[in-house]
């Protein structure tokens, strides 16, 4: 059936023929120029030909041109103009090619004034440049000028890669030099960590020590005695000395005066040291028993507040198990009534509403038919003989015309079996 | 009388639509039209049972059948068609099959209406000669037996 489509296409044109000539004679009759049943052909055969029922004729004939082109005499091929698509006027219904004068092939560019001539002689002049190439058969036109546009817009493209290869070194070179700075950061930074801290008089004396020799350089040895809960108004020590240190040797301090006056000064000093000393020892005791006791008292607290904040955490615990015990109850009581609803609902319709009757769906609905029997693929035919056995029928046809697909297929016999 | 059923082909449908423009334009009348149809009918009838000669086979599943004014509808789905070599598939087609048949009884039917006529008449003749008597009447014996045989042939 595939390989019958072009003799059925003959067969159609003989066809056409038949009726034409046959219709001559009654045209004339009816006092109807021959012009009218002329029409008549040629509106016949272009719809014949715009169908899929001739397609594969029209491929076959596309190599017969009716173009014939002619150029003047001083055509030069090497004129290289703009291009431009030309649409020839198809009256004919015809699709139209092009038959190139001998000695010239495709491509063919046309300078504007050329004059083409069709093989029944008709002339077309071309006001625009033109570019005449050898396009796939089938292919329209304006595809083709489409990808020649395409092409000659692709040349842009490549040239965009070269500037991204020059970047590249000044980039490399900003990589190179910025571990350098960063180097040169952490050097300084180092070097200002290797500086030396400035450094410390060498002394031995508390703190506390210091600050009370020149505030009270003459403090006779009497005021040593003074009781041991006295608070002198000084720093405390901190609790890590809880010993006061040995005392300072002489050499140590530094002094502008003489070397004598420096000695009675500083025996002067380590005395009332001394005396200070003493008295620290029994405050210092104090104040470490007032310290252990806080520290208990401070432990006493933290621990009381541990215990109610444990309470309190017990406490929220058991509200939100209690707040999600309710939600949960709430949820299932929803849950119930929705279901109660729809029960109801359900049982009230079937009751209230009476039930199609069984096997309803079986009937065949009058509106089915016509989509039933709506289809493009039809056989129109002649039957021999149609027979019948329980489901199995068997057709005997002749002289048929089958449409499928928008083609036609011609058969003289055809035999065929189904099955019911 | 050829069979109208070939103008739902594209050929059929396409000088359908041509005579329409040509109504529409007031070229053709609808009864000129109308007799091109039938010529068509005619030339298509001719067309397919002279000018084509080839086979074809296929086989599927019946959906639907109907049978009315001798005119067969089917519609088949899932079916096969092949011819030779060439093998189609169509999930559905509809066939539209009219009685070969009718043309060739009507043949028949008027064959044997000119016999009956051919042997009344030479009964009659018959009739006429024995009433003459003689030689003549051997000879037309002769005469309506071949003739009649003559008919037959």
């Amino acid at each position: 059936m595939l390989t019958n489509t072009a003799p059925v296409a003959k067969l159609y044109l003989s066809i056409i023929d038949d009726v034409i000539e046959s219709m001559r004679e009654l045209f004339t009759d009816e006092g109807l120029e021959d012009r009218v049943l002329d029409d008549l052909r040629q509106i016949w055969e272009s719809k014949m030909m715009q169908s899929k029922a001739m397609e594969d004729y029209r491929k076959s004939n596309i190599n017969s041109s009716n173009f014939v082109l002619q150029l003047p005499a001083n055509y030069n091929r090497t004129n290289q103009e703009l291009t431009a698509s030309v649409v020839i006027p198809n009256n004919s219904g015809i699709l139209p090619t092009f038959s190139l004068p001998a000695g010239l092939s495709y491509p063919v560019q046309i300078p504007a004034g050329v004059t083409l001539q069709t093989a029944s002689g008709q002339l077309y002049k071309v006001n625009v440049p033109v570019v005449v190439t050898q396009a796939p058969a089938g292919q329209p036109p304006v595809s083709r000028l489409a990808q020649v546009i395409e092409r000659r817009e692709s040349p842009d493209p490549p040239s965009t890669a070269a500037p991204p290869d020059a970047s590249r070194p000044p980039q490399e070179a900003e990589a190179l030099s910025a571990p350098a700075i960063s180097d040169k950061q952490q050097q300084q930074q180092q070097q200002q960590q290797q500086q030396p801290p400035p450094p410390h008089p060498k002394t031995n004396f508390p703190p506390g020590e210091e600050s009370a020799l020149p505030q009270q350089p003459l403090v006779p040895p009497a005021e040593a005695s003074q009781p041991p809960g006295a608070h002198f108004p000084q720093p405390e020590a901190p609790p890590g000395e809880s010993e006061p240190n040995p005392p300072p040797e002489p050499a140590t301090l530094c002094a502008s005066a003489s070397p004598c006056s420096q000695l009675l000064d500083f025996q002067i000093s380590t005395e009332e040291a001394l005396t200070q000393t003493g008295q620290l020892r029994t405050n210092d005791l104090d104040d470490i028993l007032k310290e252990v006791i806080e520290e208990e008292r401070g432990k006493a607290v933290m621990a009381r507040k541990t215990v109610n904040q444990s309470d309190a955490d017990l406490g929220v615990i058991k509200k939100l198990i209690s707040l999600l015990l309710e939600v949960c109850v709430c949820v299932c009581t929803l849950i119930s009534l929705v279901l109660q609803h729809v029960l109801i609902t359900l049982v009230l319709t079937t009751h209230l509403y009476p039930q199609d009757p069984l096997n309803s769906g079986d009937d065949v609905v009058e509106q089915d038919i016509p989509d039933l029997f709506d289809t493009d693929n039809v056989i129109v035919c002649q039957y021999d003989k149609i027979h019948r056995s329980k489901n199995r029928w068997k057709f005997h046809l002749k002289d048929g015309v089958i449409c499928y697909g928008g083609r036609d297929y011609v058969f003289s016999k055809a035999v065929g079996e189904a099955e019911w | 009388m050829a069979y109208q059923l070939y103008r739902n082909t594209t050929l059929g449908n396409s000088l359908q639509e041509s005579l329409d423009e040509l109504i529409q334009t007031q070229q053709i009348t609808p009864q000129l039209a109308l007799q091109v149809l039938l010529q068509f009918d005619k030339a298509i009838n001719m067309a397919l049972a002279n000018r084509v000669r080839n086979r074809v086979n296929f086989r599927g599943s019946l959906n639907t059948y109907r049978f009315c004014d001798n005119v067969w509808t089917f519609v088949l789905n899932d079916v096969e068609f092949r011819e030779v070599t060439d093998l189609v598939k169509v999930d559905k087609v509809k066939i539209v099959a009219c009685d070969g048949k009718s043309e060739s009884t009507q043949n028949k039917n008027d064959k044997c209406q000119r016999t009956s006529h051919c042997t009344c008449s030479i009964f009659f003749f018959i009739f006429y000669l024995q009433c003459a008597g003689g030689l003549r009447t051997v000879c037309c014996y002769f005469s309506a037996g071949s003739s009649l045989i003559k008919n037959f042939i």
